[in-house]
């Protein structure tokens, strides 16, 4: 394996680790129940106390509201904010870190969404992230709690802790094996759950899959991040042994049918997202067996660049889906050339 | 992704069925869901709320008295009624919890299997203070259960404890007197 190029822990199966505490203030009402004013005061609150604390200056304010629907999605596509802050666009916000791995959401289902990101398998620093951000807003405010229940919610689904921890990984030798359903039925006796990251059909799109946990009460935070490093550890485990058998069946099938996938990115006038997302597993599994010098981390965050919200943002304007896929692919032809070493 | 039924708009939903041992997956949007979810019987699935209300309902069947006193309850801080709440699965404030606080308690053990939190408390404080906060309770309950002569549950109660005890441990190791195990 092409290890000078695996940036974070175990970068060649997961991608990045992601958590996120739900949080409402004690004195205001919860979403459902939330008025404008309410609403707005969430946001004050909660900028005024992030944006004054030393850390303050590292973070940048946006409001969904002054967004177009294409940077709204761009933000989604790099996991900045949560697909359902879109729903409440005219009352939300966030507030992002300069290095994109902290996010307070504003506005959600809840009052506060505060979110770490880290690439690679890094729960329990990813799990710091977010925990400081709520020591340090909990110091000034009373979060809704019950001693029985813990930290209180607008869906009773996320009691307790709040806290939903996850790992997103490429499996596409798993995938190809058949050996997903296994997975996931194993992983639910833990307490965890495993979908595709787009999409939640039986095809996942690029082999790209979540697992996080399911229930929110009786467990610690500790206790959760533990078996999820346990389960990803694993998982990455059997995903590294699936490739390596697959590789000794038939090096040069597996090369080819991998390496042909870099010939048609770097090739092709019209590029789809759902073949660019095929495409790009194959060019991520060669990457990861060397057969390709390419940086994973620069190699996925291409592929967030190339998804349609973000490419709409760059182009400056609305794209029909036909100049998506042109520019995609124009776009591919100039930048994988220059990821890839020799 | 987009909706393998129409294809136009992002799908939102994913269904399985199983028929005849052959098992299907589809991704679908809201207004194509909405099509099949009228040929599903028993739980409305159109959301998590769906799902929540329907748990809580196929819990109290059976027991209408229960139910309906269940349904006169309302959160007196935001009004939030118990029929607003199975309906959207949302609650409006967080006094609603004690509003509703017997029929929440059983709708939380079918969805997490538990109603006793274990993690931490505000302020960032690790665990200690809620699971010894719970702990006790348990031990009121242990008591009254060993007085009752429900022994299935107070092996039940007894192994709670223990499971907690072992966590306060974990979680401080240079742990203080009061993570001292029962007898």
């Amino acid at each position: 394996m092409s290890g000078e190029f695996v940036e974070a822990p175990h970068q060649d199966v997961v991608l990045f680790s992601r958590v996120r505490l739900n949080r409402n203030y004690e004195d205001l009402p919860f979403s459902g129940k939330i008025t404008r004013e309410y609403a707005d005061e969430v946001v004050r609150r909660t900028a005024d106390a992030v944006l004054g604390s030393e850390q303050g200056h590292a973070y940048a304010m946006i409001k969904l509201a002054d967004l177009s629907e294409d940077a709204r999605s761009s933000l989604v596509e790099h996991h900045l904010i949560s697909y359902d802050l879109l729903r409440f666009a005219q009352r939300s916000a966030a507030l992002i870190s300069t290095g994109k791995t902290v996010t307070v959401m504003m506005g959600e289902e809840d009052h506060l969404r505060l979110q770490g990101l880290l690439p690679g398998l890094q729960l329990e620093r990813t799990a710091e992230l977010a925990l400081s951000m709520d020591e340090m807003l909990s110091e000034k405010y009373a979060f809704a709690f019950d001693s029985q229940w813990g930290f209180l919610t607008s869906s009773p689904a996320n009691v307790g802790t709040g806290m939903r921890a996850c790992v997103v990984m490429h499996l596409p030798a798993l995938t190809a094996a058949g050996q997903m359903g296994p997975i996931m039925q194993a992983v639910a006796k833990l307490g965890l759950t495993v979908r595709g990251l787009y999409g939640e059909g039986s095809e996942t799109l690029g082999n790209l899959y979540q697992m996080s946990n399911q229930a929110t009460l009786g467990r610690s935070e500790e206790d959760v991040i533990r078996s999820l490093l346990a389960a990803a550890g694993q998982i990455a485990g059997h995903e590294r042994a699936q490739r390596e058998q697959a590789e000794k069946q038939d090096m040069m099938k597996l090369q080819d049918t991998l390496l042909r996938s870099m010939g048609e990115m770097m090739y092709a006038r019209l590029m789809p997202v759902n073949e660019m997302m095929r495409r790009y597993s194959d060019v991520r599994y060669a990457a990861s067996m060397g057969y390709v010098h390419a940086s994973l981390a620069e190699l996925d965050n291409l592929i967030r660049e190339l998804q349609p919200g973000s490419l709409a943002v760059s182009a400056g304007k609305l794209l029909s889906s036909r100049e998506g896929e042109i520019l995609r692919a124009k776009l591919l032809r100039e930048k994988l050339p220059g990821l890839v070493a020799n | 992704m987009m909706c393998e039924e129409c294809g136009i708009r992002p799908a939102k939903f994913h269904l399985t069925t199983v028929m005849g041992g052959e098992r299907q997956d589809r991704s679908l949007c809201p207004v194509c869901f909405a099509k099949y979810q009228k040929k599903l019987p028993g739980i409305d699935f159109t959301n998590l709320a769906g799902i929540l209300s329907g748990i809580l309902e196929a819990g109290v069947n059976g027991a209408e008295a229960e139910e309906n006193e269940n349904e006169a309850r309302a959160c007196a801080r935001c009004g939030t009624s118990y029929l607003d709440f199975k309906r959207t699965g949302m609650v409006g404030c967080a006094q609603c919890y004690n509003a509703f606080r017997e029929p929440m308690e059983a709708l939380l053990t079918r969805v997490h299997g538990n109603t006793q939190h274990a993690g931490r408390v505000p302020g960032g404080v690790r665990s200690g203070a809620s699971i010894r906060m719970n702990i006790e309770r348990l031990r009121q309950q242990l008591n009254q259960a060993v007085t009752d002569e429900e022994y299935e549950e107070a092996a039940r109660l007894r192994d709670r404890i223990r499971a907690l005890s072992a966590q306060l441990e974990e979680n401080a190791p240079a742990g203080k007197e009061d993570a001292k195990d029962e007898r």
